[in-house]
């Protein structure tokens, strides 16, 4: 457990003390500290955090609506109750869908327990909305190698999904990548979308397909169908393919979508597939050019000493 | 010499011992054995482990003395039962804890959370989780929640080194959805019935018998 920020929200000075000692006694961990919702909320609408952990009654509200909060702003962060509160005395109602760790306060080790379980939360990404392809953490790796393609290649992505906007007559044609918790579209013909959750994004399950995933009506696929972000992008039909590197890593999708059910015949598809080769084939070589350029960097930064021989033998 | 791994046991079950940790969704449809398939897989190899009930289709009194009937023991310190049905009452001499709606998936949540917490301490070293169905989950809660959820339950049951056991009938949501929710599991057992004649086939867990095989299973 490094590197996390950690929110902790008590309105017992005592207890919230404790508590923080305890988070911020694990190595190069953050903690912010609040004894209110309301103070807690202003936290999270200017801070990112990569865990939330709450009491359940605050005085102006309670741990839930705190959640709530959390999931509206950034729905993947995990939150945990670390709460005197039975589960009985606990009310869902208003927050059925919300879905939270749970640690009684009065478990021997609790604090201990509560450490353990932050670094857990965390580290497997135990409270997102969608699926997770099984090595996730490995394929945000390889995502960081083609995270830079330049400004050039967003003019020749540009090129592609207008040509393929037309070629297919579709609402929207776009290249996205999916990131740890939003998808990027470096480019978007039909649409000014630059980012999207990836609990509402299609793309996150396409990436986990061998092949092409093929939506024809989002209302009629279980999935998707109680998605509202969808219907407010006009949404209804998709086809996407995944972006796999040359060692197969799904980095994100090349895909299509329309505001009408629409199916999509297989020579469609095929075509689709080269959009998407052409695109990947983009990334690949703007990677291999980065590196290169990376590579020439560091050579000239290490012969640039005092002595200037740089440059010298390159007539 | 080599140091044994904890594992569980599926004793008169065609299915390998699996990890510690393991999280297994069976699949089969609702009349074909998968509840009595579900419940014998919870049965305990050692008196060290518990059992922790999760139900969504039949209510916890039931379930109980179902899984006593295929031989469980009922040993109210390390066995429990988050209801999770409509009609669901809380039964503190049987520890059975309700929650009243299968789509309360963060009050379901709680109750897991608390129950397992619960067992532990009161010395169940391990603890088998059984889910019987995720069905009304899906159908009843939104999609995001219902991964939450699994991820979730699932996490806990890896971290813990416990064994998650949870059905669904792939007659009550698409294919698509469902294979989605199966990411979250480590491995699968499908469960086929034709004229009263069952048979198991394990998919995804190391170590288990190849393809097709029978079983004993009253439907």
């Amino acid at each position: 457990m490094t590197g996390l920020t950690v929110l902790c929200v008590d309105p017992d000075d005592g207890e919230r003390e404790q508590t923080v000692a305890a988070l911020a006694d694990a190595d190069d961990v953050t903690v912010l500290s609040r004894d209110t919702l309301a103070a807690a909320g202003s936290v999270l609408a200017d801070t990112e955090v990569d865990c939330v952990v709450t009491e359940y009654d605050l005085p102006d509200g309670t741990g839930l609506d705190l959640t709530a909060r959390l999931r509206e702003r950034a729905p993947d962060t995990p939150c945990i109750l670390f709460t005197n509160a039975d589960p009985d005395r606990i009310r869902t109602a208003d927050h059925e869908g919300v879905v939270v760790e749970y640690l009684p306060k009065d478990m021997p080790g609790a604090r201990e327990s509560l450490v353990r379980l932050v670094g857990n939360v965390v580290a497997q990404r135990t409270q997102v909305g969608y699926p997770l392809p099984p090595e996730e953490d490995e394929r945000l790796a390889a995502l960081e190698q083609y995270n830079r393609p330049g400004m050039d290649a967003v003019d020749a992505f540009d090129r592609l999904t207008a040509l393929t906007k037309s070629h297919f007559g579709v609402d929207v044609a776009f290249v996205g990548l999916v990131d740890a918790h939003e998808e990027r579209f470096l480019s978007c013909a039909g649409a000014d979308w630059e980012t999207l959750e990836r609990e509402d994004t299609m793309c996150t399950h396409t990436i986990l397909q061998d092949d092409v995933m093929v939506v024809e009506d989002t209302h009629e696929d279980g999935r998707f169908a109680d998605s509202d972000r969808l219907d407010e992008l006009n949404i209804r039909a998709y086809a996407g393919v995944p972006l796999e590197t040359p060692r197969g890593t799904a980095i994100g999708a090349y895909c299509m979508t329309h505001s009408e059910p629409r199916s999509f015949s297989e020579a469609e598809l095929n075509d689709l597939r080269l959009f998407a080769e052409e695109a990947m084939e983009q990334l690949e070589l703007r990677r291999q050019l980065n590196e290169c350029e990376e590579a020439a960097e560091s050579h000239s930064g290490r012969d640039s000493g005092p002595t200037g021989t740089d440059g010298s033998g390159s007539q | 010499m080599s140091i044994q791994r904890p594992t569980y046991t599926f004793e008169g079950l065609p299915i390998g011992d699996v990890d510690s940790g393991t999280n297994v969704l069976v699949t089969g449809p609702a009349l074909g054995g998968i509840r009595e398939l579900t419940l014998r897989m919870l049965l305990h190899s050692s008196e060290r482990e518990g059992t922790l009930f999760v139900t969504a289709d039949t209510d916890g009194r039931k379930t109980l003395t179902d899984y006593e009937g295929l031989g469980g023991r009922l040993d109210f310190a390390r066995v429990g039962v988050v209801d999770c049905t409509e009609e669901g009452v809380d039964d503190e001499a049987h520890n059975v804890h309700a929650v009243g709606s299968p789509a309360d998936l963060t009050g379901i949540g709680i109750e897991f959370s608390s129950l397992y917490e619960r067992l532990h301490a009161n010395g169940a070293e391990r603890v088998r989780t059984g889910v019987y169905t995720l069905s009304p989950f899906v159908v009843y809660a939104p999609t995001k929640a219902v991964f939450r959820f699994v991820h979730t339950l699932t996490g806990r049951i890896r971290t813990a080194d416990g064994l998650g056991v949870c059905a669904i009938d792939p007659g009550t949501v698409d294919d698509q959805t469902l294979s989605s929710i199966a990411q979250a599991f480590d491995g699968q057992v499908e469960l086929r019935e034709a004229d009263r004649d069952c048979a198991v086939r394990v998919r995804g867990l190391s170590d288990q018998p190849e393809g097709w095989q029978d079983v004993d299973l009253d439907v």
